[in-house]
């Protein structure tokens, strides 16, 4: 390997640091109109009548669009729509607008006009005649028989608002009958936050439709391919006349927009319909903020059994969460909460897991970077801190005891890989001194207290085979001897086209120099579902793999016949043709060879990756402050089995993002829903992002294992960063206070109220 | 409509404006020098930093006529050609850059405090980007990449 393992300069850096870069917020189109919406001020309303004459009369106004003149035809703005596998179904509960909106900022009609203040004059210019309904917000009130219906047509009718779920997971016995036998059993509830993914770049689209049926959409979506085929559904559009492309740049995802940018994409394309004119959508941070999916906040519950010794022997887990208005992804989340959350990092021959996904009447909540694993470890974590304390067992001796290994049997399909969270645990440990600082609460007195707390835990690397997840990719070498790779999955920021060229150029033994991944962009390429599940660098390099073997024995045949030399015994490395280690050109002279002749070296591969469960463990160091209630994280120390690391600079990059948002989820950020007025957090300053002047030291640590499953052993750290961290943080606030919190975040009024509750101060 | 003068990025520059624009939307809209980018349109994340008369303010909250008679700097000004600047260079090197829709705004904070400051402290740097909202890097690589260029800047390279 040449490349992989290297540092190379991002592919899009020049660009990026320049400003030269576009993203879909830049595009303008010749005639493009601007679009904007009407939102419901309701949380569940009827519209009795809708009038929107004064606004079509407004100069400059050129589309009006409503329930009354777009199709009613349900969908699902997510990549379920595409990618449930049968027999299960996806929830399909969406339409472009509502005549019942659900929830404060459902879309009712929108507007394309020759200027964004035409178009927003206009909106305020429709007349609307609301009934208001009763509505519900909390997943624990909506599920009692009494609660207002949110979805009467789609929810599971042998349940209360229960969005096409529960998600029910067993394996091995049934921890209520082994709890019995257990030496002793810990029960831990938390509830936590809704929080938003707040990436840089809001929602947005740019969509041009030609009456002869063809739809261009330039977007925001980190799927473009799941993109294509839901419009294409819901606008009854062959999908061979949809594009979908990024601006070719994305100003971060996390989940927000897998599938559909909010509902950017199909707002901007029937109001293009509707005038003959492109037209750009792009939210506003409030819209971003409160009508675009959220992570799942709400409530859960674990039982944990253990013998004397320490060996775990039952984990039963309950989840609640709040799902809001529609489901995108409410179903699959509750089951990776589960399975990855729950079910992967330790050896537990008892396991169940029951989810429940929610409807209420609040914007709706779909995947954000962890996609549900995050509050899976939010609640095992701690009961596994309790239950070392009831032992009287090191809680970093009592996770590496139960730790999956090689061997372990659980709840997955698949070997679980290279199993490296002991190691990962043991660097985080060292990395903020557990032995000297850990379990030193009593002997602390004064105003501020130092704790520690550490979480182990594991993921997935896709979806497979738990939903369709599957890559098509194209390698070609130009007449000059340079790789050139189509693919349609996008780059929202990690860095993953500059990694997957580096894999790319080492698997086909092309130079890396001059190499090009076109990337985003649904004509460039054939199906991917897309950057999300920590699945890019992981799937793109199973399906290069294929493809460049193809590609190198096409090249190989071509030049054993010119050269008459044996096919088999030729190798190329960097550019450089052998035969039984003799060199005998270079892809640049071959590639020009025979394009004369009238041949290209072309390979296309479509796969299906494998899977496998990748290890971290975290360590967080904290200090607070028991007169404010004030937490301040000092330090995390962020193991991460990464395999084999392709780009360690992009790689320590995800890790150091990924762990900063865990704290922010820990300590700050919070969508705070005021009754009657929706989510209080419309933007930046009333929803509080870690900044850069109060961030903790951060140290990723990358530990090697390569993965049996990898290609070169890779596997994947895109979500990881954030999994473990708020576990890591709240055991390091009990470490330090001796109170065991059940809500988050941790902000001073809430540990300040714990902290008086249990008489600490 | 109003005649405005500025200078951008070392052009003279005079348009027929709409006084009610801000001036992010006349450097996007107008000029299509969309390298400085909008997050917020409130003055809260900092995606829109450009450098105003040597100080680093949110074109976001500017009303256009502001810039009549000054000197501005955006993003599409401070490399030269192929040749980046010492800032850029190490955002790049450093991994300050992912998404990289916040990057024009925390490379222009940067500017204008290593033009000011070419020696900043730790807590000079996190003063100088704390009105700068970035989700992806952790802020980690930001700083390391303005250290770096400070050093760089203080041997002379511009």
């Amino acid at each position: 390997m040449k490349y992989v393992g290297q540092n190379m300069p991002r592919n899009d850096g020049f660009d990026k640091a320049t400003g030269r870069g576009t993203f879909t917020a830049d595009i303008h189109l010749p005639r493009m109109l601007y679009g904007k919406v009407l939102r419901s001020p309701y949380a569940h309303a009827k519209v009795l009548s809708i009038d929107t004459s004064a606004a079509e009369a407004l100069p400059g106004v050129k589309a009006v669009c409503t329930f009354n003149n777009t199709t009613n035809k349900l969908w699902n703005g997510a990549a379920p729509m595409f990618i449930t596998p049968k027999p299960h179904d996806p929830v399909l509960d969406q339409t472009i607008f509502t005549d019942e909106p659900k929830y404060i900022g459902d879309e009712v009609a929108a507007v394309a006009a020759e200027s964004e203040a035409v178009a927003e004059a206009a909106v305020r210019l429709i007349r609307v005649e609301w009934q208001e309904l009763p509505a519900v917000y909390d997943p624990l009130e909506a599920i009692k028989p009494e609660a207002p219906d949110v979805q009467p047509k789609c929810a599971n009718p042998q349940f209360k608002n229960i969005c096409g779920g529960p998600v029910e997971l067993r394996f091995g016995g049934d921890p209520r009958e082994a709890f019995k036998s257990c030496d002793a059993v810990v029960e831990y509830r938390v509830k936590l936050p809704r929080v938003k993914q707040a990436q840089l770049e809001t929602h947005g689209a740019v969509a041009s439709y030609s009456p002869e049926g063809k739809l261009e959409v330039i977007c925001t979506t980190q799927a473009p391919y799941p993109t294509k085929m839901i419009l294409a559904d819901a606008l009854d559009l062959p999908v061979s006349k949809i594009t979908v492309k990024n601006g070719p740049y994305v100003g971060g995802g996390f989940g927000a927009r897998i599938g559909l940018s909010g509902k950017a994409e199909i707002l901007a394309a029937v109001l293009s319909m509707k005038s003959g004119r492109p037209v750009k959508l792009t939210y506003t941070r409030e819209e971003d903020f409160t009508c675009s999916d959220s992570r799942h906040g709400g409530y859960l519950v674990t039982r944990l059994g253990a013998m004397k010794d320490g060996k775990f022997v039952a984990l039963d887990t309950e989840a609640w969460m709040n799902t809001g208005a529609y489901a995108t992804f409410g179903v699959d989340l509750l089951g990776v909460c589960g399975a990855c959350g729950t079910a992967g990092a330790y050896e537990v021959p008892n396991f169940h897991y029951v989810g429940w996904p929610v409807y209420t009447n609040q914007m709706t909540a779909g995947a954000m970077r962890g996609f549900g694993t995050p509050q899976g470890n939010a609640v095992v974590e701690p009961a596994i801190e309790m239950m070392a304390q009831k032992l009287g067992i090191d809680s970093l001796e009592l996770r590496k005891m139960n730790a999956t290994t090689p061997e372990s049997k659980n709840w997955f399909p698949f070997p679980p890989g290279s199993c490296g969270m002991n190691e990962c645990l043991d660097k985080a440990a060292n990395a903020i001194d557990w032995a000297e600082k850990h379990g030193q609460a009593a002997r602390q007195t004064g105003r501020i207290r130092r704790g520690v707390g550490i979480s182990g835990g594991t993921h997935v690397s896709n979806a497979a085979p738990f939903c369709v997840d599957y890559n098509t990719v194209l390698l070609r070498i130009e007449r000059d001897g340079t790789l050139f790779v189509n693919s349609s999955i996008p780059e929202i920021g990690p860095g993953s086209t500059t990694a997957c060229l580096q894999v790319a150029a080492d698997l086909t033994g092309v130079p890396y120099q001059n190499a090009v991944m076109k990337f985003g962009d649904t004509d460039a390429a054939s199906f991917d579902i897309g950057s999300h599940a920590t699945r890019t660098l992981y799937t793109v390099s199973h399906v290069l793999a294929k493809a460049a073997e193809i590609l190198r024995r096409d090249v190989f045949a071509w030049v054993g016949a010119k050269l008459d030399l044996d096919p088999a015994a030729l190798d190329m490395s960097d550019g450089v043709i052998t035969s039984g280690g003799k060199e005998v050109g270079s892809i640049a002279e071959v590639a020009s060879a025979a394009h004369l002749q009238g041949k290209q070296f072309i390979a296309t591969a479509c796969n299906v990756p494998p899977n496998c469960l990748p290890f971290y463990a975290q360590a967080a160091e904290v200090e607070v402050d028991m007169e404010t209630g004030m937490v301040k994280v000092l330090k995390v120390a962020a193991a991460h089995d990464v395999g084999r690391v392709v780009n360690p600079l992009l790689c320590e990059g995800q890790i150091e993002g990924g762990v900063l948002q865990g704290v922010g989820y820990a300590t700050r950020e919070e969508m705070t829903y005021v009754e009657g007025k929706g989510f209080y957090n419309k933007g930046f300053h009333s929803y509080m992002l870690p900044t850069a002047d109060d961030r903790p030291d951060i140290v990723p640590i990358l530990v090697e294992n390569p993965d049996p499953s990898g290609v070169f052993g890779i596997i994947g750290i895109g979500e990881l960063g954030v999994n473990p961290t708020l576990a890591a943080i709240g055991n390091a606030v009990e470490d330090a206070t001796g109170v065991r919190f059940h809500e988050f975040p941790l902000t001073p009024g809430r540990v300040l109220d714990g902290l008086k509750a249990a008489g600490k101060v | 409509m109003a005649e405005l003068h500025t200078t951008i990025n070392g052009e003279a520059v005079a348009a027929d404006v709409d006084p009610a624009m801000t001036l992010a939307e006349f450097l996007r809209e107008k000029l299509y020098l969309t390298g400085t980018k909008i997050g917020c349109g409130r003055g809260e994340c900092g995606a829109c930093t450009i450098i105003m008369n040597g100080k680093s303010v949110v074109s976001c909250l500017i009303p256009v006529m502001r810039a009549e008679g000054a000197v501005l700097q955006t993003i599409e000004g401070v490399a030269n050609g192929r040749k980046l600047h010492p800032i850029q260079e190490e955002f790049i090197n450093k991994g300050a850059i992912q998404c990289g829709f916040c990057t024009p705004g925390m490379i222009m904070s940067s500017k204008a405090l290593l033009d000011a400051n070419p020696d900043p402290t730790r807590e000079e740097i996190r003063e100088a980007l704390g009105g700068n909202v970035c989700r992806c890097t952790g802020y980690v690589n930001i700083e390391q990449a303005v250290n770096a260029a400070a050093e760089r800047m203080r041997k002379g390279e511009k």
